[in-house]
């Protein structure tokens, strides 16, 4: 049903006042059904950072009494445990009616980031911008499977809301607790001050310096004080929640230490299953510090336009991080539709679509005939994971080149446009 | 000439012998053999030396100098592994096969949990930690007895106080006394383990009861274990007790399904002479209840249906040997449980990601019973706690488990500890579930037949005496029961490639790092085509 919508978006004319809460109803009907039960233990839709099971698992011992840090379980932050375990629903309509929401309020948010980008009220394109994120399936089915990484891409969107809106506190405190409760998450918080002393209207077209634009450095490095001031202040939350700081090897040290070696559509799992012992810890600190390597090219290559920055290294993260799930991806894959300028400039649209296509279909399958059927292998499975790593790189390649490419402009005859 | 030579050697003997008798040594044995129900032969083997007025070491005096070891019968060898790391209590047990608790009842020395387990109780303080002094015990122990005890590493130790309490006493030393236990399911026991354990005896195999410990019956019977206990008490001294326990079938060996044993078809052995330094050395057989029979030779005593044979006083070579007129038969309700309660626990689900453990309670009597229930879980297997539901005849009941201690696992460290107490209500079946989910392992973490699985620990239970003065105030007075071990399969990735996967996905990193980079350090430029 979604994909028709998405190959015809000229006939998608749906008012976004009256599709908006259509959509959103129409995924609070599928979350109501048995499918969250039947998903929850899917390794693709939740890692274990951000696992239903093993979130529950940690309210139940936090209720009782027990340290949910002193085990391996639980590695959800302790701003999860205290909201869930006093305000949020963390069972049963409740909390399908809270996942439906935290996915409906992303969406409004990429819908509000884009209007904030065309610095218009409202446009035809809302409904289909809110479709295409409702209605991902790397979005929705972990939604399904609550898998808190659904949050994780809301408060991301939310940040970067507010960073377009221009307001700087909101964006830093909802930036400052979602890197509490997903670290590499503070891969956004230089694009996030740059588009909160530019603005985030696209100049992909027009590329400039922003020295020559006459922008305030200064004032970013006030607003990272107040970023750190905030995080303090969550982590200080945090630790009167648990009462001791077993808590931060726990959750943040898992990112980078990966103890648990759960399967996902990551690039570590495997990396580390096969991992020679004394190498181990030389390559954690490798693969850790190559995701912060993207942070200064990006954002020095596009200073003009801090926000598609952002959008890239979201895809950065989705491809690279340590725990991902299909909700990372799905997120960068869902903001393209903000960038419409982009697609005429596309390198290979068509093989990173059917790329997509291959991993998506191939991982599932192979998951499944290796731990639930055991006829595959491990192989299988990671040899699918490479595809999907393929297909995000691919898509990544994608937008920068198209990114770069747009500011020279349509081909004339006679001429070509290469790379110098 | 050669009579008077030998007289002399007789009286030195004796003198020896009076030697060691006067400085507090004494040494018991005793073979007990019952026929089960189903036609199996019980044979339970005890060695027992005790060395009279003697503490166990206080961990205090590690440091300082220890006070000479001279022993006449103690095992020296395990007498020193005692002093050097201050054990006050050691249980080691390494079994081969299930003790069928429905059919046999209760063992005669309880720790029959399959593999290996050992417990110690030792004293805290002092400049060695009790972690470092129980690897220490676990290692020289495995030396000693050819065991991979020293598998029993920080994964396998947990603390669980409340089945495993101390079968001695606990001296008082002002310090406090910690337990730690650890199981090796996968362990089996054969005749290396046998050889070190006969070396303990004063006298071998070569004279007295433990001549009948032949390796090629005792590791051919259908269930075998060997156990080494050394506890304290006040009023008498340090107990070491060599313990061996066999369940041979005379039915399956036998042609005619007779059910008859002798020392000979059991042990293919017969006593030629007594062990000189034991000072008990009695043989008990227990009679049937029903059925004729008779019993070869006559025994010395016959009290409360056990015949007793004193192997010092009576005719050698000893082939005690017990016959039925007709064949076996089995009696109806053989199968019936013995045990006031019974125990099933599997792990279900054919995923290797996720499963359910199910543990089914019957309680066979007519009174509410109540059991402390231990599962010590290696971390490979993590509990979900939340999904924990307990059923009581096909019907949801709370507050049947209570007192829940849970110590969680830690991955590549330490297993879960999970303790409670159950309360079987009378004449039902309780039915525990739990989800669990399976970790995964680096491929460096697989053991070499890996493809087979793992093998995980028996649960144990322990009843608890109800007491009607006071509800609180409980102690575990009836023998620990364990469950089967459980055989759980763990994803494995592919051993043959760590160079390629490393190669591949550094690979397609490179690639993406590089065409990332490609894209930004280079401009797009107009060319005019010639």
């Amino acid at each position: 049903m979604s994909s028709s919508r998405i190959r015809s978006p000229s006939k998608f004319t749906l008012e976004f006042g009256l599709a908006f809460p259509l959509f959103a109803a129409a995924r609070l009907v599928l979350s109501l059904t048995n499918l969250p039960h039947v998903l929850k233990y899917d390794h693709q839709l939740s890692s274990p950072l951000t696992s239903y099971l093993n979130l529950q698992e940690g309210i139940y011992l936090f209720k009782n009494g027990v340290d949910p840090y002193s085990g391996g379980t639980f590695r959800h932050s302790p701003l999860f445990l205290s909201l869930f375990t006093t305000i949020l629903p963390a069972t049963g309509v409740g909390s399908s009616i809270l996942w439906t929401l935290g996915d409906a309020s992303g969406a409004w948010a990429l819908v509000q980031i884009w209007r904030a980008r065309q610095r218009i009220s409202s446009s035809q394109r809302d409904s289909l911008i809110a479709a295409l994120y409702l209605f991902n399936p790397y979005l929705f089915l972990p939604n399904l499977a609550h898998s808190t990484s659904s949050f994780d891409n809301a408060l991301m969107l939310f940040s970067l809301m507010f960073a377009s809106q221009g307001r700087a506190s909101a964006s830093l405190l909802v930036l400052s607790f979602l890197v509490q409760i997903s670290p590499s998450s503070i891969l956004i918080l230089a694009p996030v001050l740059l588009l909160l002393i530019t603005s985030p209207v696209s100049r992909l077209a027009s590329p400039q310096p922003l020295t020559s634009s006459g922008v305030q450095f200064r004032k970013s490095g006030l607003l990272l004080v107040e970023f750190i001031a905030y995080f303090t202040v969550f982590t200080l939350i945090s630790a009167l929640v648990v009462g001791n700081w077993i808590w931060i090897p726990q959750t943040w040290g898992a990112t980078t230490n990966l103890p648990d070696l759960t399967p996902n559509t990551g690039l570590w799992w495997y990396f580390f299953t096969e991992m020679f012992d004394h190498f181990r810890p030389m390559f954690l600190m490798v693969f850790s510090i190559h995701l912060f390597m993207y942070i200064a090219p990006i954002c020095i290559k596009f200073q003009y336009d801090p926000l598609f920055a952002a959008f890239l290294l979201i895809g950065i993260l989705g491809t690279f991080k340590s725990y991902p799930s299909l909700s990372e991806p799905g997120l960068f894959l869902s903001m393209i539709t903000i960038f419409p300028e982009l697609y005429p400039y596309f390198r290979h649209p068509i093989i990173t679509a059917l790329l997509h296509f291959h991993a998506s279909l191939l991982m599932p399958l192979f998951n499944s005939l290796w731990l639930n059927q055991g006829t595959g292998n491990a192989n299988f499975y990671y040899a699918s994971t490479l595809v999907f790593a393929c297909s995000n790189g691919a898509a990544l390649i994608d937008c920068i080149w198209a990114g770069l490419r747009i500011a020279i402009g349509e081909e004339e005859t006679g001429y070509t446009v290469v790379q110098e | 000439m050669l009579a008077s030579w030998k007289a002399r050697l007789f009286v030195g003997l004796s003198l020896s012998l009076s030697v060691v008798k006067a400085s507090g040594e004494q040494f018991d044995e005793q073979l007990t053999i019952q026929s089960l129900r189903d036609g199996k032969v019980a044979s339970t083997f005890s060695f027992k030396t005790l060395l009279k007025g003697v503490s166990p070491r206080d961990p205090r005096t590690l440091g300082a100098e220890d006070a000479s070891q001279h022993y006449n019968v103690f095992p020296l060898a395990l007498g020193q592994i005692l002093r050097e790391y201050a054990v006050t209590e050691l249980h080691l047990s390494l079994n081969a096969g299930r003790w069928n608790y429905d059919r046999w009842g209760y063992p005669k020395e309880p720790a029959v949990g399959t593999g290996a387990e050992l417990w110690a109780w030792m004293g805290d303080g002092g400049q060695v930690s009790v972690d470092h002094r129980w690897m220490g015990l676990r290692n020289a122990l495995a030396g000693l007895f050819c065991a991979s005890l020293g598998s029993l590493d920080e994964q396998r130790t947990t603390s669980p106080d409340r089945s495993f309490e101390p079968e001695g006493m606990l001296p008082d030393w002002g310090v406090p006394h910690r337990i730690r236990h650890a199981t090796l399911p996968s362990e089996n026991v054969c005749t290396e383990n046998l050889t070190p354990f006969l070396k303990l005896l004063p006298c071998k195999s070569l004279s007295g009861i433990a001549s009948l410990l032949n390796p090629h019956r005792l590791f051919d019977a259908d269930w075998h274990g060997m156990g080494i206990h050394v506890l304290w008490r006040e009023d008498e001294g340090v107990e070491v007790r060599l313990t061996f326990q066999s369940v041979s079938d005379p039915v399956r060996s036998s042609l005619g399904r007779k059910r008859d044993w002798s020392f000979r078809s059991l042990f293919d052995r017969t006593i030629d002479r007594q062990c000189p330094i034991a000072k008990t050395s009695e043989i008990t057989v227990a009679l049937p209840s029903e059925g004729s029979y008779s019993i070869n030779p006559e025994p010395s005593v016959v009290n409360a249906g056990k015949a007793s044979f004193d192997v010092a006083t009576i005719d050698k070579p000893l082939d005690v040997a017990l016959q039925w007129s007709g064949d076996f038969q089995y009696v109806s309700g053989f199968d019936k449980p013995i045990t006031p309660f019974s125990v099933q626990r599997t792990l279900r689900g054919s995923s290797q990601a996720h499963g359910q453990l199910s543990v089914i309670v019957k309680n066979h009597q007519n009174s509410t019973q109540q059991v402390v229930y231990l599962e010590t879980m290696p971390w490979l297997v993590q509990f979900y706690l939340h999904t924990l539901e307990i059923r009581v005849d096909g019907v949801r009941r709370d507050g049947i488990f209570s007192d829940i201690a849970y110590i969680p696992a830690v991955p590549h460290s330490r297993p879960a500890t999970f303790q409670g107490i159950l309360t079987l209500p009378p004449s039902s079946a309780l039915h525990l579930t739990m989800d669990v989910t399976k970790s995964f392992l680096r491929y460096t973490e697989h053991r070499p037949d890996a493809q087979r699985g793992w093998d995980l620990p028996p649960a144990v239970l322990t009843v608890l005496e109800l007491d009607s003065n006071t509800s609180t105030a409980r102690h575990p007075v009836n023998p620990r029961i364990y469950t089967s071990t459980l055989l759980v399969d763990m994803a494995t990735p592919d051993f043959s490639m760590p160079y390629n996967v490393i190669i591949f996905t550094c690979s397609l990193i490179a690639f993406i790092f590089g065409s990332v980079f490609n894209l930004l350090t280079r401009k797009f430029v107009v060319v005019r085509i010639d």
